[in-house]
């Protein structure tokens, strides 16, 4: 079976899970803060993520809080989400280093 | 203070299956309202009354919906039947699509004399194809249905639906000019192929998703020159003898081939150790109800002719006894069939 590249709204939901736990909107919020606004997550793309990460094993619930009578699930990253966050990051920065380069925007930003 | 806004956002999550609702409802509903509110009760009461959930929204839940309605691997058993069923009816027309364009392409290759060691083609299969530029749109439709069912089996998803939503317009166009300008031979037959076999199964890509198990390429591919000889070639054979009464009509060959296909299946579908028949009784029972569908609406062709009514109804009859030979194993597939692992997550480029 082949493997499958991880998505880019996963990637976000991930680095937004990376300095501690969130619940669904404030996810929401971090990715759109991250993205510059470039991402803005609907609720069925953000919970289609949540349940995919959350059965691959990346993602797991921390704690509920209730706020204003609802009931917030806060999720964390587990130590296997950790751990591929950090290889798609290092993936991606080794991918922007080679496009900076045949752009030649290395040699600019050197100069 | 939240109450109007939560009913309209929980009426709107009632289109997800029972089983993600129940997982995910609650934190749905808090991460939704959450957007909205802002703690003061005031404000929070007005924008309660007076806020809907966007239409942005609302697709966004609806197509998570389809994707969990149509399940792909971690899915529940009855989901991920359905999923797997509806991929291969998609699938499965695909292919018809993709064998008529091929068809298309060698009758045209054959009447240009590119087959030089052919003899020329008998009139009888000389077609009328359309002029100036819906020539051009004629034959990329037909070049694109090909591409459309290769990509679908290779896992090129988001390529096959793109192209699939284009090739499906211009048969609508026409359709519209025919119907507008009162130049529409028969009322129901080309509606009904447009929206039975083109329209419906373009929606039923959603099934393509990201956890969707990849189709098995190799029978696939195989079955489009396949479909093609075994098919397409005796029919153009019978054509060209000039002999069209043992033909039949377009919707009276599919009923045929699916019943055909029901018959084959019927025995695996009968014995109860054949792991996973029940997904293809169950694509079958639904390849059925289309066909079944497409001949009924194309009766109103022959209204005039009797004959032709009654040889319509045996094709149907026959559909009718041949998807009953296979249906208790679809029924029994919505509880049977097992579900794969998710897949593994790595970090491929």
């Amino acid at each position: 079976m082949a493997d499958k590249p991880m998505t880019g709204q996963a990637f976000f939901v991930l680095t937004a899970l990376a300095d501690g736990p969130r619940h669904g909107y404030g996810i929401v919020g971090e990715v759109a803060g991250l993205s510059g606004g470039r991402v803005r997550l609907k609720i069925g793309s953000l919970y289609g993520v949540l349940d995919r990460l959350s059965a691959e094993g990346l993602i797991e619930p921390d704690r509920e809080e209730a706020h204003d009578g609802r009931l917030r699930r806060y999720y964390r990253l587990t130590r296997d989400g950790r751990g591929a966050l950090a290889e798609e990051a290092e993936l991606r920065a080794a991918t922007a280093r080679v496009v900076r380069s045949r752009l030649g925007l290395a040699a600019e930003a050197a100069g | 203070m939240s109450g109007d806004l939560e009913r309209r956002y929980r009426r709107v999550l009632r289109l997800l299956p029972g089983y993600y609702r129940e997982q995910w409802e609650e934190d749905m509903v808090a991460a939704l309202l959450d957007g909205w509110l802002t703690g003061d009760p005031e404000a929070d009461e007005y924008i309660s009354k007076a806020a809907r959930p966007s239409w942005a929204e609302v697709a966004s839940v609806a197509g998570l919906a389809a994707r969990r309605y149509l399940g792909g691997a971690g899915a529940p058993r009855r989901y991920f039947a359905w999923g797997q069923a509806v991929r291969r009816v998609v699938l499965a027309v695909m292919l018809v699509h993709a064998v008529l364009g091929l068809g298309v392409l060698v009758r045209t290759a054959w009447s240009r004399h590119v087959f030089r060691w052919l003899p020329a083609p008998p009139a009888s299969l000389m077609t009328v194809s359309p002029g100036g530029v819906w020539l051009t749109v004629y034959y990329v439709v037909n070049v694109a249905w090909i591409v459309i069912f290769v990509a679908l089996v290779l896992g090129h998803y988001r390529t096959a639906r793109v192209i699939a939503v284009l090739a499906i317009v211009p048969d609508l166009v026409a359709l519209l000019q025919a119907q507008l300008t009162g130049t529409m031979p028969v009322p129901f037959g080309p509606w009904a192929f447009w929206v039975l076999l083109s329209l419906a199964p373009v929606l039923a890509m959603a099934a393509f998703h990201r956890d969707a198990p990849p189709a098995a390429r190799r029978p696939w591919l195989l079955a489009l020159p396949a479909g093609y000889l075994l098919v397409a070639v005796p029919l153009l054979a019978v054509q060209a003898t000039g002999n069209f009464a043992w033909l039949p009509d377009f919707p009276g060959l599919c009923c045929l081939l699916v019943a055909l296909a029901c018959l084959a299946h019927a025995p695996r579908a009968w014995s109860r150790r054949a792991d996973g028949s029940g997904v293809w009784s169950l694509a079958l029972t639904l390849l059925a109800a289309v066909a079944g569908a497409y001949r009924i609406f194309s009766l109103t062709d022959y209204l005039h002719d009797p004959h032709l009514i009654n040889v319509s109804l045996a094709e149907l009859l026959l559909l009718v006894i041949a998807v009953a030979l296979v249906a208790p194993d679809a029924a029994r597939a919505q509880a049977a069939t097992p579900a794969p692992p998710p897949y593994p997550h790595t970090m491929a480029a």
